[in-house]
């Protein structure tokens, strides 16, 4: 075990602009690993199900040339998770490219590993829905993933991976697996990956800079590569509770991280070391499942209204105008989800899911037309009962995707499921 | 009158997972975590939401944490928050 492992967290989001000076000052502290987060699944379910990324390409180029450079200066590995956001194959390729094309630009050599996190549609029967998740739909499915653990990772570092490229993994696992190849604690490593995967957000006030950790044989020391963000104990601890169903219990593939027993001290006024987090390996490792695939066209109404009348009784005449306009067009083949806010002045936001655009848009133009001029008593706004910023009102918002696998399968092995592929580049 | 937003340094919701909401509360002194904590009880909460929650107290941060099933899974066609994001503001206005 090398002493003051240093692992340096770029960014809880690679692709939406990494911090340049902050990131400088964790690099000049020649950190042993460089680690990245480049997906979630909290964007929602339209890049998972298109396979499209959520950064601009020219902001995830950018972000993949400032970490890629820097981990090859310094000659330590780079390990990037949920590649492209979502993480599955095309996510993974188009990720993968951008790498290749940054080393050719800058005459880079590294030996690349991607792994990917595409599974086997045969493993959802099996699997348990997560919360209030309707039954998988797997006819609806375009892309199917799991979250890694460390162990895909490590297989990679073992390979002689240099910079490695993973789909869909557990944020943790990026920054973990490194110092348990190293021999660290495993509940120390976890429960560190756990808080410096969102970088600086522990921190006090919370932001996005670099963040980097230090490990020993007992214990972490935290802090933030901006010199005006103090990871203190109560940031830190605080940071527990983050998008987590339970502050005390982290479910990893590999086992579940027990926080119950965690200290959190103040080394200085920007610095906090923790130790004390328990870890049970699990019998069966787990993955998390997440599937998304397209449910229909979406077009959307944009309109508002500034008459009283019309606001106090604006979802009676929607439901007034929806029945007139499912018997105009027909009924069956679409759904419609009106938003309205505000009080003083309503602005009404008319959600169709139906199987085409064109589809979509007669429907929303039938109905904004029978909505204008609806009458009903009491009404003076007999010019109309709308306000359109722009005409068409209704636009379309392209195809619209839902989850349809949402669960978590035990499975006998994880590394069969998250296969490696290496490369020499350059 | 004390609101739980002038008593509050952090009132934030976010999804764990597309089919969960979290609301995390933040407080600078464990007696305000506790002051916060009489009143929002898990019925007071779930009646407040319109759904049955969780409230789990966090000592370590002086911390209150709500848990709740979303009524929408995230991204469904009719979600008004994908992220869950602005979830917290019922909140606000509770008098501690």
């Amino acid at each position: 075990m090398t002493p003051g492992l240093r692992v340096l967290s770029a960014s809880g989001q690679l692709g939406f602009g990494i911090p340049a000076a902050a990131f400088a000052a964790g690099v000049a502290r020649a950190p042993d690993l460089i680690g990245a987060d480049m997906g979630s699944i909290d964007p929602g379910p339209a890049y998972l199900g298109s396979g499209r990324m959520a950064a601009a390409p020219e902001m995830a180029r950018r972000d993949l040339e400032l970490v890629l450079l820097a981990a090859r200066r310094l000659g330590v590995p780079l390990l990037i998770g949920s590649a492209g956001t979502a993480g599955a194959r095309p996510h993974l390729d188009a990720t993968l490219d951008m790498v290749r094309a940054i080393a050719r630009a800058h005459g880079l050599r590294f030996r690349l590993a991607s792994i990917a996190a595409d599974m086997p549609r045969d493993i959802v029967p099996g699997a348990r829905p997560l919360g209030a998740m309707r039954a998988a739909d797997l006819a609806g499915t375009t892309h199917l993933v799991g979250q890694m653990g460390t162990e895909a990772f490590i297989r990679a570092l073992d390979a002689g991976a240099e910079v490695v490229v993973a789909g869909r993994a557990c944020d943790t696992a990026i920054f973990a697996a490194l110092p348990v190849l190293r021999g660290y604690p495993t509940a120390l490593a976890m429960h560190m990956a756990k808080i410096v995967e969102c970088t600086s957000l522990c921190c006090e006030p919370g932001g996005r800079d670099a963040m980097l950790a230090t490990l020993d044989a007992d214990g972490f020391v935290l802090e933030s590569m901006h010199p005006d963000r103090a990871a203190t104990p109560l940031s830190v601890a605080a940071h527990a509770l983050y998008e987590q169903e339970d502050p005390y219990t982290v479910e990893e593939p590999e086992g579940t991280l027990d926080l119950r027993g965690a200290r959190y001290t103040a080394v200085d006024a920007r610095r906090t070391r923790v130790d004390g987090a328990a870890w049970r390996p699990r019998a069966r490792p787990t993955v998390k499942l997440e599937g998304a695939g397209p449910c229909g066209e979406r077009s959307v109404l944009l309109c508002s209204s500034a008459d009283p009348a019309v606001i106090a009784r604006l979802p009676d005449l929607l439901a007034t105008v929806e029945a007139t306009t499912r018997e105009l067009v027909g009924a069956g083949d679409f759904t419609l989800h009106p938003r309205i806010y505000g009080e003083r002045e309503a602005f009404l936001l008319l959600e169709c899911i139906a199987p085409t655009a064109a589809r979509g848009l007669a429907v929303l133009g039938v109905l904004r037309q029978h909505l204008l001029h609806l009458g009903f008593p009491g009404r003076l706004s007999t010019g109309g009962n709308l306000a359109f910023p722009f005409t068409p009102a209704e636009v379309s918002a392209g195809t619209a995707y839902r989850f349809t696998v949402y669960h978590v399968a035990e499975v006998d092995a994880l590394a069969p499921l998250f296969p490696l592929a290496v490369e020499d580049v350059g | 009158m004390t609101r739980l937003a002038d008593l509050a340094r952090v009132v934030r919701s976010k999804n764990a997972g597309p089919t969960l909401l979290t609301i995390d509360l933040l407080f600078d002194t464990p007696a305000q975590a506790a002051r916060a904590g009489a009143v929002l009880t898990p019925a007071a909460v779930s009646a407040l939401y319109g759904a049955p929650a969780r409230v789990i107290a966090y000592p370590p941060g002086n911390a209150i944490k709500i848990v709740m099933a979303r009524a929408i899974v995230a991204g469904d066609p009719g979600d008004r928050d994908v992220y869950g994001a602005q979830q917290h503001a019922l909140l606000l206005e509770v008098p501690v």
